[in-house]
């Protein structure tokens, strides 16, 4: 079931590549590096596909905020724990987040991607679920369990300012109370050099400040992130790119 | 020649400020990286730059700007003066009186800005008397110092220092890069980490542990045993 592609550490791929010949033609040592690598072929859907022929240099920066994304909510270091993904899209996150994770479940409203994120990215430990996370059958933020690590990248900037506190309400109820969130949105200082497709989107963005002031509203603690492409840093507000933000421990009501 | 008398009416007010400046002399440890590894001095300040960001972040709008910060074997403090310029306030201990002094001339006694100074220095156990009340505690280059036998009671002593939803960033080389340090370096290395035993031995004493890693000046979340050097995040001391 778990293929070669899905390995997380590279010592083990490297055992196996040990054993595989070494002698004899070119072609003939290629073969064994065929047989470990399998014959699945994944096709992406309509969203990365378009993303890719358009503009493809965003792959490296999707995946760079995933991977941090992964590195603070679901790491390989220390115990595996659980995550969610509010708005997981096609599911092109899934490979990074779920891949020291115990579990994942990834929900988003398009069924489409959700369709193409089961077909490529679903296991019995990684789920995926069409729905509204904002609204449950009642009307409130949807409840999915209890997960060590919240992520949601991309989507707050979509949110209507008057749903935000439901966003928050859904990020924290399903947050375990040492819960990591990180949540990862372009920074409004770089909306003068958005493309008109981007911008129509973005009708609730955030500058580091107001995520700083957020966060702090919701969580016991707050680290903030920039990214310039696919770099991580802790540089000067302003001229990031992106806002990462990250926190930690949900603030309950009553507290 | 206009254009030279245009440059240097522009140029002086900015000498002069300059020249306001108290000099800031490099002690016998800053003073030895200067000459032999002046990279060592970039990666250090970047190490506390770090700190610096998330410790700042984690301080509550409320309070931006106030936070205070607890180093741990801060030398001769330049590391100590960042983390006060871009948080609050800090102290800096470190058992080593002569690092002290000049840390205590370069940063307090010569303090460069007006008024109160951000720093304060001592040349002390910080075990001795936990405060409680810092927001966080952050020590870089020390905890492989510290005997085995005492790493357990050191990370001990930092949550002790903290408030509650206080941090702590600990930096230390990796285990995987002892091969290539200097003499020198081994020499004083009793207690290397890898980043599995870091985080453990971390989030015995606090709720989350978030690690990270350095190469140089740059730090990642890159594969743990190519790091060159660890940077463990501790948030939120576990009450005892």
């Amino acid at each position: 079931m778990d293929d070669v592609t899905t390995k997380t550490n590279p010592t083990a791929d490297g055992d196996n590549a040990s054993r595989a010949r070494k002698t004899g033609s070119e072609a003939e040592v290629w073969d064994g590096v065929r047989e470990l690598i399998g014959d699945e072929r994944i096709e992406l859907g309509h969203h990365w596909s378009f993303n890719l022929r358009n503009d493809p240099k965003r792959f490296p920066f999707v995946l760079s905020r995933y991977k941090f994304a992964a590195k603070m909510a679901a790491p390989s270091t220390g115990p595996r724990r659980s995550v969610l993904e509010l708005g997981c899209s096609e599911g092109l996150g899934t490979m990074v987040l779920a891949e020291s994770a115990s579990r994942y479940h990834g929900v988003d409203l398009d069924a489409d991607a959700v369709a193409t994120a089961a077909r490529n990215w679903a296991t019995p430990t990684r789920t995926f679920e069409t729905c509204d996370f904002l609204n449950d059958e009642r009307g409130e933020a949807k409840v999915f369990g209890t997960f060590d690590g919240v992520v949601s990248l991309d989507v707050i900037e979509h949110i209507a300012p008057d749903a935000e506190p439901k966003y928050w309400r859904a990020v924290t109820g399903n947050l375990a109370d040492d819960g990591v969130a990180v949540i990862g949105t372009p920074n409004q200082t770089s909306e003068a050099y958005a493309s008109p497709m981007s911008k129509a989107g973005h009708i609730n963005l955030f500058t580091f400040e107001r995520m700083h002031a957020t966060l702090h509203g919701h969580f016991e603690n707050v680290l903030l992130f920039g990214l310039n492409d696919e770099m991580v840093h802790t540089g000067f507000a302003p001229m990031c790119h992106y806002v990462m933000g990250v926190g930690i421990g949900p603030k309950r009501p009553g507290n | 020649m206009a254009a030279t008398e245009e440059t240097d009416s522009r140029w002086r007010p900015v000498v002069d400020l300059m020249a306001g400046a108290p000099p800031v002399e490099l002690g016998v440890m800053h003073s030895y990286h200067a000459r032999k590894t002046p990279r060592r001095l970039l990666y250090t300040t970047s190490y506390y730059k770090f700190a610096a960001k998330l410790i700042a972040a984690n301080t509550p709008p409320a309070r931006k700007g106030a936070a205070r910060v607890l180093d741990v074997g801060c030398g001769e403090g330049i590391g100590t003066y960042l983390v006060a310029k871009e948080c609050g306030s800090a102290r800096g201990v470190d058992f080593d009186v002569d690092l002290i002094e000049t840390a205590r001339r370069n940063w307090v006694e010569r303090g460069a800005d007006a008024g109160e100074p951000i720093c304060a220095f001592e040349a002390k156990d910080f075990l001795a008397e936990p405060r409680a009340d810092f927001d966080a505690v952050i020590n870089f280059d020390v905890i492989e110092h510290i005997q085995p036998d005492n790493a357990a009671g050191f990370i001990g002593g930092m949550a002790a220092n903290l408030r509650p939803g206080g941090i702590a960033v600990v930096g230390t080389p990796n285990v995987t890069s002892a091969v290539y340090a200097s003499a020198v370096t081994n020499a004083g290395h009793v207690n290397l980490y890898d980043a599995d035993r870091l985080h453990n031995e971390m989030a015995a004493r606090f709720r989350r542990v978030l690690m990270f890693g350095a190469n140089d000046e740059v730090v990642h979340t890159g594969f743990a045993p190519m790091c060159h050097y660890l940077i463990a995040v501790g948030v939120g001391p576990k009450k005892d």
